[in-house]
């Protein structure tokens, strides 16, 4: 899927509005510290949306502020199309989330759990909850106490309790938090379940590889605001492409490198040369590189090109990493 | 995918919401012991114990059913299950947000006005239905298993006719001269402020004070409606209570445990901490209240009006009262239980529903307003 076409207005079915989240100039304050600035979001119906940011970048205050759980200090928020807090309830009614860890009443069961939030929910959400315990596979275990759950399954509980609603939207807030490897490949093939059926996905996650994996768009957030938002294809573009080289001689290596001015930084160690070329590089200036130490007499043993990662990408464009490292 | 209908923005809660609620706070082990224990649990421990002993040893135990045992116990099951009823509410008031649920239920879309509403007839019926059985236990013990009721009432030596209406006792009291200043002068029933037939008088079995006819009847012209009051007392003592008293006590309590529910709810959610609200409410109910109903503090005595307590001690049936008699105030329960003058009906009608709906609207305003 490409970035036009994730982040065009794409068809649906009976909500209403043209995109799943939007956002415009949302802003939450506490005391002086702004932790949701000025934020412009446009989330696409119908894909998988990361909102990647580092701890304490204001990734759960923008869903609590969506969801109505805080108040907005300024901005227009909409869910669905339908704006919100205005149409608040008319929204919800579409939305399952999770925000923060998961968490229940303890003393009560699985189910007894869900048998609350079905009848906040209204008519209609009962008789979703065997369907929706089945489907993240807790049907077993739906009447034991939610003590005696580990935490992969109070994350599954917890989009069982989404799932209440059949919602349209979804907004997980970290739901990979305390899962095993195992817990965590599950949920993604949840998401991207919910995904193939029509759903929109929105979670916040800190985990870069995962949302790499799961997500199909994402918004990057630092302090509080929307630095990129994208599809990861597109912003994984805009990194500069590294290229590893081991060869025979990498100072002289390293020396023509530098000479020809195709690189904008060149390192070389004790087996060959670190190449970063500018972003958008053509594969062409890789061979080039290529080029130039063999007709020089140097013997290239391989070369190999780093694979971008939003890893990367997000170590360049955040100010937290970069003024930590 | 087929999505729900929106929740209803009323502010009503459902009865789903009502029974899952119930579900929630009926599941809390420790916290039902505790409700059991104070609300039932103290009734059936004496009333049991004093039906087994009575059975086996009828000479040495009395009946287990007397007049003190049921003041005793309904008593207990005001001060405590007031006690008992706002710990419930605190918890009530508390516990989606200390488990982190609350975000949860405020996430459906649902009015959090309609959240908080849920919790009353949720916690009520708990709190009521458990009251409703010790007291009816209590009622019954008390009118079955009691000792065969006397002939007359001995007042201070004095064998008094029973069941008279107060115009038959003033009628009797002036038939027989002397015997109502030997009767109700002192002894365990006090009128206050002091008549003519003064203090000092033990009004045990020796000669009656020598007080002229004419004082009799004057001060029984002026101070019947005392007298009444003092004799109803010392009838409660000696006579199982008759149903109508038993109603009006098991009214009152269902008064006073529905206001502690009401009040520890609100403050619970106020304050967002069971802990602090439960000790707010224990001193409320076993410091300040006894304090403010029982002390005229000078130039403060409308201030002391205010609390719930001085208003529901003044509404507190006879038998529980303690047979203490000060004038004015209502006679529809006849309770007049208060060391400060009582305030007029409408005041206390006033006070007490006041902090009902002061106490649940503050704590739906804190649900709608807290952040979740």
């Amino acid at each position: 899927m490409t970035a036009t076409e994730l982040l065009s207005p794409r068809p649906h079915g009976d909500g209403d509005g043209d995109w799943a989240v939007e956002t415009h100039g949302l802003t939450k304050r506490f005391g002086n510290v702004v932790a949701v600035d000025n934020v412009e979001l446009l989330v696409p119906r119908g894909c998988a949306f990361g909102y990647l940011g580092p701890n304490g970048a204001g990734k759960t205050t923008l869903i609590r502020t969506l969801l109505g759980l805080t108040k907005a200090d300024g901005g227009s928020m909409s869910l669905l199309g339908m704006p919100v807090p205005s149409q608040r309830g008319r929204a919800l009614a579409r939305v399952g989330a999770i925000v923060d860890e998961p968490r229940f009443h303890k003393h009560l069961t699985g189910r007894e759990n869900l048998q609350i939030l079905a009848a906040a929910r209204g008519a209609g959400a009962r008789e979703r909850i065997a369907p929706a315990l089945q489907r993240v596979g807790l049907t077993e275990r739906a009447d034991s106490k939610v003590a005696t759950y580990s935490m992969g399954m109070r994350q599954r509980l917890g989009v069982a309790s989404c799932l209440l609603a059949d919602p349209e939207l979804l907004i997980l807030d970290e739901p990979m938090n305390g899962l095993d490897p195992a817990g965590m490949h599950e949920m993604r093939g949840m998401i991207q379940s919910f995904v193939a059926e029509g759903r929109t996905v929105v979670l916040s996650s800190h985990l870069l590889d995962e949302v790499e994996r799961t997500c199909d768009a994402v918004a990057i957030v630092d302090r509080g605001k929307v630095i990129r938002q994208g599809s990861i294809a597109e912003l994984v573009r805009g990194v500069d492409l590294v290229v590893r080289v081991e060869c025979s001689d990498p100072p002289t290596a390293q020396r023509l490198v530098e000479e020809a001015g195709i690189a904008t930084n060149v390192s070389s160690g004790e087996l060959g040369l670190t190449v970063t070329l500018p972003a958008g590089s053509e594969r062409e200036l890789v061979a080039e590189v290529n080029r130039r130490l063999v007709t020089a007499g140097i013997s290239v043993y391989s070369l190999q090109e780093v694979r971008n990662t939003l890893e990367n990408w997000f170590l360049s464009v955040t100010s937290r990493f970069g003024e930590g490292s | 995918m087929t999505t729900l209908a929106p929740p209803p923005a009323s502010f009503l809660p459902t009865w789903p919401m009502i029974t899952t609620k119930l579900l929630e706070m009926r599941k809390r082990r420790g916290l039902m012991v505790v409700v059991l224990l104070f609300t039932i649990g103290v009734a059936i421990l004496v009333l049991g114990l004093r039906l087994l002993l009575h059975a086996v040893d009828p000479n040495s135990f009395g009946p287990a059913g007397t007049p003190t045992v049921f003041v005793g116990l309904a008593t207990e099951m005001g001060t405590f299950g007031f006690i008992v009823a706002a710990t419930l509410g605190a918890t009530a008031g508390t516990t989606d947000l200390a488990d982190g649920v609350f975000r949860n239920l405020v996430i459906t879309g649902r009015s959090r006005a309609a959240l908080y509403l849920a919790r009353i007839p949720a916690g009520l019926s708990i709190v009521l239905s458990l009251l409703a059985v010790g007291f009816t236990m209590l009622c019954l013990v008390t009118s079955f298993a009691s000792a065969p009721q006397p002939s007359a009432l001995n007042v201070n030596g004095v064998n008094v006719p029973l069941n008279m209406s107060e115009a038959q006792l003033e009628t009797w009291l002036l038939d027989h001269p002397g015997l109502a200043a030997q009767a109700f002068s002192n002894g365990s029933v006090t009128i206050q402020p002091a008549g003519p037939f003064g203090g000092g008088q033990t009004g045990q079995t020796g000669s009656p004070p020598s007080v002229s006819p004419a004082a009799e009847s004057a001060f029984l012209r002026a101070h019947m409606s005392e007298v009444y009051t003092a004799y109803t007392f010392a009838e409660s003592q000696e006579l199982e209570p008759p149903i109508n008293e038993m109603v009006k006590i098991g009214l009152w309590l269902v008064l006073e445990l529905s206001i502690g529910f009401v009040v520890g709810l609100g403050f619970g959610s106020l304050v967002g901490q069971r802990t602090i609200a439960t000790i707010v409410m224990i001193i409320l109910e076993l410091v300040v209240t006894p304090i403010f109903a029982g002390v005229v503090i000078p130039y403060f005595i409308n201030g002391q009006r205010l609390l719930v307590g001085v208003a529901m001690d003044q509404l507190r049936p006879i038998l529980l009262s303690g047979g203490q008699v000060h004038g004015g105030g209502s006679r529809a329960f006849g309770g007049r239980a208060l060391g400060i003058p009582p305030m007029p009906t409408w005041g206390m009608i006033s006070v007490i529903v006041g902090w009902i709906v002061l106490w649940t609207a503050v704590g739906a305003w804190r649900m709608v307003t807290r952040d979740a």
